[in-house]
């Protein structure tokens, strides 16, 4: 008999599978109607066009219906469907809604097709005779996506994954007994909620930005692709140029964004850990970027076609790459956060492939168009050291990528090859002295005319820069002390870099902001460059502890500290204090504050207090986050590395037992430390009331005045008692029961005017404490303040590339 | 045209510079034997927590040395020493990397990379326990 579930509204689900299927059919009409739109050309009507158009329509409803329908089934909290209860809770708040949407892989596919069909409108509006061929590519890419969404299955081979499957026919529950009971829905008390490390505004904001990105790079791609198909193998590249410029600002907006990301909330210690997921996304940048030069080249000299189309293509195919690391789980253990499969691996290779197999075809195809006249390009201009500075970012890319694809290749060749022990050291000794060489033709790119530069003039431009950033390196690098010359030597260049754009932007240009995009942008870069330099090499761990056992260079263990609630330690110039620890919901918030001593009274001053928090999910584990103070010139990065989650003070009542004590041999004033005060031994007292403590006369007594001094300055008095009768010794101990202290007064050390105390402890009286770390990161905000130059650069660029299309 | 087949070869021979330098710095996949007879060279160890004996760390005595006992996926088990705090969740642990090299009877690991059950759209059997514990405590 048929189950009558209770509870579920299923119309969603049946409009959510016909927009899917609506968008993948559209998708696909709409590619076949351009491709015979482009075809008819040369006819007089072209009847495929409007039917093209009206496919597109579709397709965009579909799939922004699909968007708003799963916004609207998180909002309403529909758990009956899987994705509504695997990615989203009820107890979210608003502005977390749309980053459910996006935390599963269906939905950041959704993003992407959305993000390709909001830049098809501006092709379709904007692009003219390019409308068909350019949106012939788009809408293939747009199908092939949307059936990422499909959830089919034939003969057991799994075509996309359905966002709309209802959680009672998901694999991982059908088979679940309660799941048989027609109130089902009744038990699923919630869903299980957005992942605590994604609860950030971050999350928020970097996915649609890095997707918008991606979908940039899809542009240039089929302008390329759409040029070689209409046989215009020349003229794409100027309408392409903007969008390529485009993809350089936004997806190297979403890199950035995503290093930002994990400065400020995830515990890296960093901005930028070479991780092959952050990686997966820098590499389509750095070959955009070049694709973007060799297209200026072209556009300026009709040379560099080739490149130009390999290098449009690669990015895009790159991202297709990207895609593939990132979900297909084949990164594995060498990435924190990849997705796992979602059994989309075939299919994602087959997307990949079929682009790269296109893209390779058509260049063959029109390879003799393709080739741009064979003189050379002389030395002394602008095109060749262009040309150098693609290469360059070439090799960059090619570094990164192989070292990241390591776990692809152990697939491919059946190896075990692991990355290397230090990445982030290996990728450097790689990137830095290339960064370096990217920075030098930064700064002197500029100077050089295209075809022939007169080298004398421009060596005479170029000589106050190049004074000015010497004396700055040499001033820089006196302060710092770097400890390797390939740091010097970028120093050197990427302040040259800065001087230099600089220098052109004032002299040269003369302030022209129209103009000015290329050396705005470059001054950003530099800036971006100097600021990672500095930050990095030059970050201190100030909670530095030198109690600990040494054990050797390549085992440094000294950078966590721990602190006792109340205690003042110092810190590189700062004491720092753990003040409390305050309970929000779910996260247990630790203030710490920094303090300042001044000298002339003696007194600590409080400079500012940070609270990084540990989140608690039982279901996904705890996520410790960190706090930073920002300065101008430094941030200081604090972060919980580790804390006693259990509450101390139930645990002290229940414990009665005192630990093992401690014997000290102590002179009057001496002072020794307990875990959580300081005991002095002020005096002794020969004058005990011995009827008082039940004693004989004859007994020899004496008491030993120690005064306690607790957290809080309370103070506290012990006498604990030592007596003698006859030659037997033996003593009384006391107690102080509040902070959990014995003391008994052992014995007297004659000779050397010394007593013998024993302190002994409770067990459970160990005060809460904090393992902190603290680092200061110098001049970070260079490399901000390079980021939004590089952003108002790049815009300049677009907008004077977009007014030269208007003229031509 | 010479002058791009000089460019061409530099950027051929770079390429292929980077490929040894990757091969030649990368690590290895490797079980405890392995790194037990190659002591000092640094390995990347694959294995599951032992659950069944203690994890040390005292961190009132030393907040940056974490120990723990690891078995590969060859069955054998190794003391583990670890230079930091020890990491949110460790217990929860399904499968830890752990990188480093031998060092008598101790493996001392620079870095421990952990594949936590739940992290990102992790294993679902985890979450079947929540949800269906939840069931059976309602029915």
């Amino acid at each position: 008999m048929e189950i009558q579930y209770q509870g579920e509204h299923l119309g969603f689900g049946v409009l959510g599978n016909i927009l899917i299927i609506l968008s993948f059919t559209a998708a696909l009409l709409s590619a076949i109607s351009y491709y015979f739109s482009f075809k008819q050309k040369s006819e007089l009507s072209n009847s495929w066009n409007p039917l093209a158009r009206i496919s597109f329509g579709v397709h965009a409803v579909s799939v922004f219906g699909i968007v708003f329908l799963i916004y609207y089934l998180i909002h309403g909290h529909f758990f009956e469907y899987y994705y509504i209860w695997q990615h989203s809770n009820s107890v979210l708040p608003m502005k977390y809604m749309w980053a459910c949407l996006w935390e599963g892989q269906e939905g950041s596919f959704l993003i992407w097709t959305f993000w390709h069909v909001v830049l098809s409108f501006f092709i379709i509006k904007k692009a003219g005779t390019w409308e068909a061929p350019v949106m012939f590519t788009m809408m293939i890419i747009q199908t092939f996506l949307a059936s990422m969404l499909l959830g089919l299955e034939f003969n057991g081979i799994k075509i996309g994954s359905n966002p709309f499957i209802l959680l009672r026919n998901h694999a991982d529950f059908a088979n679940l007994p309660f799941i048989q009971m027609a109130d089902y829905l009744s038990k699923i008390k919630d869903g299980r909620g957005l992942n605590p490390l994604l609860q950030n505004y971050w999350m928020v904001i970097h996915p649609p930005t890095l997707f918008l990105g991606f979908a940039a790079t899809a542009i240039p791609f089929a302008y390329a692709v759409g040029g070689m198909l209409t046989g215009r193998v020349k003229e794409w590249v100027k309408p392409a140029l903007p969008w390529s410029l485009f993809g350089i600002l936004i997806l190297g907006t979403g890199v950035l964004m995503g290093g930002a990301w994990a400065y400020e909330a995830l515990s890296f210690g960093g901005f930028w850990a070479w991780d092959p997921v952050e990686n997966a996304s820098l590499v389509p940048w750095l070959v955009l970027v070049g694709a973007t030069h060799v297209m200026i080249i072209f556009n300026k000299n009709g040379t560099s076609l080739h490149s130009s189309y390999i290098l449009c293509t690669l990015s895009f195919i790159l991202v297709l790459y990207s895609t593939f690391l990132t979900r297909s789980g084949i990164l594995g253990d060498t990435s924190v956060h990849a997705f796992t499969d979602l059994g989309m691996k075939g299919q994602l290779l087959i997307y990949m492939v079929f682009f790269f197999a296109l893209a390779i075809f058509l260049s063959i195809k029109n390879r003799k168009l393709l080739s741009t006249r064979s003189e050379e390009d002389p030395v002394s201009s602008r095109e060749f050291w262009m040309f150098m500075g693609m290469l360059i970012l070439v090799i960059s890319a090619i570094q990164i990528s192989i070292t990241t694809s390591i776990p692809v290749i152990n697939k491919l060749f059946n190896l075990k090859m692991a990355p290397p022990a230090d990445a982030i050291d290996f990728y450097n000794s790689w990137q830095i002295p290339l960064a370096a060489v990217i920075a030098l033709l930064m700064s002197v790119g500029l100077y050089f005319k295209w075809k022939q530069t007169d080298m004398k003039s421009m060596a005479k431009k170029l000589l106050l820069s190049f004074i000015v950033s010497l004396l700055i390196t040499i001033g820089v690098h006196y302060y710092f002390q770097f400890d390797r010359i390939q740091l010097v030597l970028l120093l050197f260049t990427s302040t040259w870099a800065f001087t230099a754009n600089l220098d052109y932007f004032i002299r040269v240009l003369k302030g022209n902001i129209a103009k000015s995009g290329a050396s705005i942008a470059h001054m950003g870069i530099a800036f971006i460059l100097l600021g990672s330099l500095i930050a990095n090499s030059e970050k201190t761990v100030i909670s530095q502890n030198r109690l600990n056992v040494d054990l050797g260079k390549d085992f440094p263990n000294n950078e966590n500290i721990l602190l006792y609630k109340g205690d003042t330690l110092p810190m590189g110039e700062y004491y720092v204090t753990y003040k409390d620890k305050i309970k929000e919901g779910i996260h247990i918030r630790y203030e710490v504050e920094y303090l300042k001593a001044d000298h002339s009274t003696g007194q600590f001053q409080k400079q500012f207090s940070l609270f990084p928090f540990v989140q608690l999910n039982d279901r996904m584990g705890n996520v410790s986050e960190p706090s930073t103070q920002h300065f101008i010139n430094r941030d200081i990065y604090t972060h919980v590395t580790y804390a006693e989650l259990d509450d101390k003070e139930v645990e002290k009542k229940t414990n009665e037992g005192y630990k093992p004590g401690k014997k000290y041999q102590l002179s009057i004033g001496d002072t020794i430390t307990t875990s959580n005060s300081l005991v002095v031994l002020q005096s002794l007292n020969k004058d005990v009331d011995k009827d008082l403590l039940m004693l004989l006369e004859s007994d020899l007594v004496v008491a030993a005045n120690i005064l306690v001094m607790d957290v809080n300055k309370k103070m506290h008095q012990a006498n604990p008692v030592f007596i003698l009768r006859g030659s037997e010794a033996f003593n009384r101990p006391v107690e102080i029961t509040e902070l959990g202290l014995r003391f008994a007064f052992i014995k007297i050390i004659p000779e050397e005017n010394k007593f013998e105390i024993e302190v002994s402890e409770k067990e459970g009286n160990s005060r809460e404490f904090i393992i902190m770390k603290a680092i200061i990161f110098p001049y970070i905000n260079i490399l901000w303040v390079g980021c939004l130059l590089m952003i108002i650069g790049t815009w300049i660029a677009i907008i004077k590339r977009i007014k030269k299309l208007r003229t031509a | 045209m010479k002058k791009i087949h000089i460019i061409g070869i530099i950027i051929i021979a770079i390429a292929l510079a980077v490929v040894v330098s990757t091969i030649s710095n990368s690590s290895t996949y490797a079980p405890f034997k392995t790194a037990i007879e190659n002591e000092g060279s640094t390995f990347h160890v694959v294995g599951k927590l032992n659950k069944e004996k203690e994890l040390i760390y005292n961190p009132e005595v030393n907040a940056n040395l974490f120990g723990f006992y690891l078995i590969d996926n060859e069955g054998i088990e190794k003391k583990v020493l670890y230079n930091g705090s020890k990491p949110q969740d460790f217990e929860r642990s399904e499968q830890i990397v752990v990188v480093g090299k031998m060092d008598g009877d101790e493996f001392h690991a620079s870095q421990i990379l952990m594949k936590c059950p739940s992290k990102y759209n992790g294993n679902q059997q985890d979450q079947l326990k929540a949800v269906s514990g939840e069931t059976e405590a309602a029915s």
